[in-house]
């Protein structure tokens, strides 16, 4: 084992933990505000990635500026979606019920993009997707590098709109308790629509970097959406900060153990932290304490 | 008044439901016989996965299969019945291949049935066909643990894959002493497919003295490759024998040495380049120069049959020879297996089918002589390591061959 | 009242045994042997997530344990194939029940989001665990002895034997929900503090209820390894078992008696009936989320709900017609 593989390692959990950190975040935003496990994020991850693939190969646009364009496009899905679907559920039963219709939006677009795209693996190219450079005699892939700080970026814009405006300040409220936000005034259904819209849109940029280091297809879905849910519930659902912390520990984990130990238990490794953390702390590393049982 | 609503509710569900299930499903099963109507087509039943983790396959396997249906009707069809493929999907599960095959063989009554895509599903399929007494020829399921079912029904046109790297391995052990390399990387995906053909190449080169600096196996369901390929291009071996399922794992590979700035001598993979035209837009067409893989057949193969179907498949596909998935000769020959049974029995009985196939003679497909043993592998074929040059995919081993080109080797560098 | 509704019951019953009598084509009484296994796990998961509230998403472990301890004892023990095999069908749901136990002493400490979560986790050690140690034959799976029943009559005895499971399941359901130790899961669904508060030693009735959930499904795995003939982990330890079987209990009614049942006969029929004619293309996984997405949407409290709504609100309605009509009448008449 040299040190040189466990610097790489160390380097890779936090360059693309910080891209799965932007994934969870949209996850983990949603369910603080509106009660709702989103099973659909992983589709729109590779929704995300599909739209960056195809304005790239029919219009030759950057998959970054392609941003400009597939960000917003997110955005609107998810506000399709939320107004069509999710503002309907109601209920002691909602979160649960959440669950089968996001699981079944997910089916519907994976069947979409099956069609359109066929199941063949494809994957994003661009000059920086397999080059690097050499920094302190670490080679930094550029993508890698690239994805971090769009990353940094988005996730400092969000801060910046949770912490520093009015609609940032009813975010919060309805984060803390969505009960006591109505009671004061704040349009929680409007604020819940346009979470599902923030966080929706954020995987288009999560999901144009997976493109770009993963090859993949409509199926690869399913991966992303366990690994997203298994974060935001270590780092305690609805906590952005622990989203964060929990992608890039996630991601280190696994691949210390990987270079470590072996490929074949970081996986395991990280499951059986899950449980443990859960079983002595429920509410996972950074999440509030539920005062309420259901 | 809410009890006698429940119970409403249930007899009106139960009955309808019974009465659907009923009215959906009205034929009987019968076993077909050996004869068939003068002017009938003949019924070929098969189940692939169209859709689900195996789909990329799958569709490949389809092509071939169709392609070989429209050749040998184009040729008279099978002892003058025209041949209809019935295919279903099993979105690559195995409860429903075992649905799929009965329903070919009880209600659609078709008189033969091809093998599905993957070592997975080839058991329970192979089951189900077995107790109907039907022949399964197949393409795909080439794993040692399809073999240990002992299944007197299951033919496997195919190279048995443990084998597939001895070429690559023996060619690099004879390199003379200053070309050999002296180290060597094994990393394989935990897969029935792969893990059985690493330490066989491993035994070799370790022989000819080049060292193993590492055997790592990473699970199959892994998305993200970077830090297990880094810690390969860490380790510096000048050669690296990658056990891969697809295209995708080979892909990040590529990328995370490239981005290393790690290009090993010598590169195999054991699946995923020798998937044509899929291969290039995945990994980019420079940046295949040098990468080799194992198999028993290629495009550019000098058998005539292969010249055939590789003309035919361009005529309806277009592309080149070096785009064609090895999946296709796969397919193909499974129905030039069969379509020498059926005439040497004159018939479509699968008794009958069934011994000729256990009788050790020598067939013929694109992808060479065929001759099964009595577990159903096909004992006859030579192992062949095939290497992209540009954008030709060639075959290189084993040396001597006639048909070989020479080796880039070492591997030119990475261009992408 | 109460013969009506053991007349629907005993209907419902008879219907299903005589279903393979009717329907000889083993591709339907092969999809029927899948429904039977589905519909008696999904009203044995409704048996602790349906009364409790506590939505468990790792009964694949169970499954799992059911299926790999059919596989391993029958292969070990040298079994001849055959009707002998059965009986580790009972093995493995209490091998099952055994595993589970620990599992629900880890995974019960925390309330009803974490739960979910922790047995999906707890799910993941047990796939991994299968696919990458030695005695389960890792990813190459394991090979049952071969059973060369002629296809015609092959599908029946697993046919009754889940048959057999399902209305196991359903007794043992009812039972349940009659019973003291049943109300007392009902009191937890309710409000688990109050339920505390009056006395229910609620950690002990949720562990029991979960281990005994666990015994039907461990059995239905059994049943699916010896029907199938060989096994892999990422078939028989499989993330989409759980989502299905909740689906079902959902689809027709969460904590009810009947509403698995029937939820488990629609889908799974409906699914593979799905995949066997729509299946060379995508339009399937389009066509199913479509009606899967329209079902939650219009009947979110599940069929057998939905169902009696509406009946009782036509009678109530036709009830009220029929008394206005009369006070007309006795109007007009007077």
């Amino acid at each position: 084992m040299s040190g040189s593989a466990l610097t790489y390692a160390i380097v890779d959990g936090v360059l693309t933990g910080s891209v799965y950190a932007l994934m969870a975040t949209g996850l983990t935003l949603i369910f603080g505000v509106m009660d709702i496990i989103n099973i659909a994020q992983g589709i729109f991850v590779v929704l995300g990635a599909y739209l960056s693939y195809a304005i790239q190969l029919h219009w030759g646009i950057d998959p970054f500026v392609g941003l400009l364009i597939t960000i917003p496009t997110l955005f609107v899905v998810g506000i399709v979606v939320e107004r069509g679907f999710m503002s309907r559920l109601k209920g002691p039963e909602k979160t649960a019920m959440s669950i089968l219709v996001t699981y079944a939006v997910s089916l519907l677009i994976e069947g979409s993009l099956n069609m359109i795209f066929s199941v063949n693996d494809v994957q994003i190219n661009a000059w920086y997707v397999n080059r690097s450079f050499k920094l302190f005699g670490v080679y930094f892939a550029y993508i890698y590098v690239f994805g971090f700080i769009l990353a940094v970026v988005l996730l400092t814009a969000l801060w910046v709109l949770l912490y520093r405006t009015r609609f940032g300040a009813s975010v919060r409220a309805s984060l803390a308790d969505q009960t006591a936000a109505a009671l004061i005034g704040i349009n929680v259904k409007r604020v819940a629509t346009i979470c599902f819209g923030i966080g929706t849109a954020v995987t288009a940029a999560g999901g144009m970097v997976f493109g770009a280091t993963n090859a993949f297809n409509a199926s690869s879905s399913y991966d992303l959406i366990s690994r997203l849910l298994t974060i935001i519930v270590l780092g305690g659902m609805g906590s952005l900060g622990g989203a964060l912390v929990a992608s890039i520990g996630m991601v280190m984990l696994e691949d210390v153990v990987g270079v470590v130990w072996s490929p074949i238990w970081s996986t395991m490794t990280f499951f059986i932290v899950l449980v443990i953390v859960l079983s002595l702390r429920p509410q996972g590393l950074f999440g509030k304490q539920l005062a309420r049982t259901a | 008044m809410k009890r006698m609503s429940t119970v409403r509710v249930l007899a009106a569900t139960t009955v309808a439901a019974a009465s659907l299930i009923t009215m959906a499903a009205t034929s009987t099963a019968g076993a077909s016989s050996g004869g068939l109507a003068k002017g009938a087509p003949v019924n070929i039943g098969i189940s692939l996965s169209l859709s689900g983790d195996f789909s990329a396959d799958g569709q490949a396997f389809q092509r071939g299969y169709q392609l070989w249906a429209k050749e040998q009707n184009a040729h008279g069809g099978l002892l003058g019945h025209k041949i209809n493929l019935i295919i279903k999907s099993d979105a690559s599960s195995p409860t429903q291949v075992v649905t799929n095959y009965q329903d070919l063989i009880s209600q659609d009554h078709v008189q033969l049935v091809f093998g599905p895509f993957s070592s997975l599903l080839t058991v329970p399929a192979g089951q189900t066909a077995e107790r109907y007494g039907y022949a399964m020829v197949e393409g795909a399921g080439g794993a040692p643990s399809v073999f240990q079912a002992h299944l007197k029904n299951v033919f496997d046109v195919s190279l048995p894959v443990a084998n597939d790297l001895m070429p690559f391995a023996t060619w690099i052990s004879s390199l003379p002493k200053g070309q050999r390399p002296t180290s060597a990387y094994y990393v394989t995906s935990n897969d029935p497919f792969t893990e059985p053909q690493l330490p066989v190449a491993q035994k070799i080169m370790s022989k000819a003295g080049i060292k193993s600096l590492g055997f790592t196996v990473f699970p199959a369901e892994v998305t993200d490759y970077t830090s297990i390929a880094d810690k390969v291009a860490a380790a510096k071996a000048q050669v690296v024998v990658l056990g891969s399922v697809d295209v995708p794992t080979v892909s990040a590979f590529m990328q995370a040495f490239e981005q290393a700035h790690y290009n090993p001598k010598a590169f195999i993979a054991t699946a995923g380049p020798d998937q044509g035209a899929a291969f290039l837009t995945a990994v980019g067409a420079k940046n295949a120069n040098g990468i080799m893989v194992p198999n028993a057949w290629y495009g550019g193969s000098a058998n005539p049959l292969s010249k055939a179907m590789v003309a035919a498949y361009i005529k309806q596909y277009g592309g080149t020879p070096a785009d064609i998935n090895s999946d296709v000769a796969e397919a193909y020959s499974v129905g030039e297996v069969m379509t020498q049974a059926v005439e040497a029995t004159h018939g479509f009985n699968n008794a009958k089918i069934l011994a000729y196939l256990h009788s050790g003679k020598v067939l013929s497909s694109v992808q060479g002589p065929v001759k099964f043993n009595n577990l159903g592998e096909n004992v006859d074929p030579t192992a062949f390591t095939f290497q992209w040059q540009g954008t030709k995919f060639v075959q290189v081993n084993p040396v001597g061959d006639p048909n070989s080109v020479k080796v880039i080797y070492p591997k030119p560098a990475w261009k992408s | 009242m109460r013969h009506w509704s053991r007349a629907a019951w005993a209907l419902g019953l008879a219907a299903l045994a005589l279903f393979p009598v009717v329907v000889t084509n083993p591709a339907y009484t092969t999809i029927g042997v899948f429904t039977l296994i589905y519909m008696a796990c999904a009203t044995s998961w409704n048996m602790f997530s349906g009364y409790t509230g506590y939505i468990a998403l790792g009964s694949a472990v169970s499954y799992g344990v059911g299926a790999y301890t059919m596989a391993l004892v029958s292969i070990h023990a040298n079994m001849a194939p055959g009707a002998s095999m059965f009986w580790l069908v009972p093995l493995g749901g209490l091998l099952a029940t055994l595993v589970a136990l620990p599992i629900g002493a880890i995974a019960l400490r925390v309330r009803r989001h974490t739960f979910v979560v922790i047995t999906i986790a707890i799910f993941f050690v047990f796939q991994l665990t299968a696919i990458n140690v030695g005695f389960t034959g890792s990813t190459s799976g394991l090979i049952l002895p071969f059973i060369s029943w002629n296809e015609s009559y092959y599908n029946l005895p697993f046919y009754y034997v889940g048959l057999s499971l399902v209305i196991f399941a359903t007794i043992l359901s009812a039972v349940v929900r009659r019973s003291r130790f049943g109300l007392q899961m009902l009191a937890i669904r309710d409000d688990e503090d109050r339920a505390l508060g009056l006395g229910v030693r609620t950690t002990a009735v949720k562990l029991t209820g979960f281990a005994l959930a666990q015994f039907t499904i461990g059995m239905a795995g059994a049943l699916y390894a010896m029907f199938v003939g060989q096994i892999f982990p990422q078939f028989v330890f499989d993330p989409l078992f759980d989502v299905s079987i909740a689906l079902m209990a959902f689809l027709g009614g969460l904590g009810t008696l009947v509403g698995p049942l029937l939820g488990a006969l629609i889908l799974e029929s409906f699914q593979q009936w799905l995949t066997l004619s729509f299946s060379n293309s995508s339009l399937y996984l389009i066509l199913f989320g479509a009606l899967f997405l329209v079902v939650i949407l219009f009947m979110p409290q599940g069929i057998v709900v939905f169902v009696r709504d509406r009946v009782t609100r036509r009678s109530a309605r036709e009830k009220a017609a029929v008394a206005a009509a009369e006070t007309t009448l006795a109007g007009s008449g007077a």
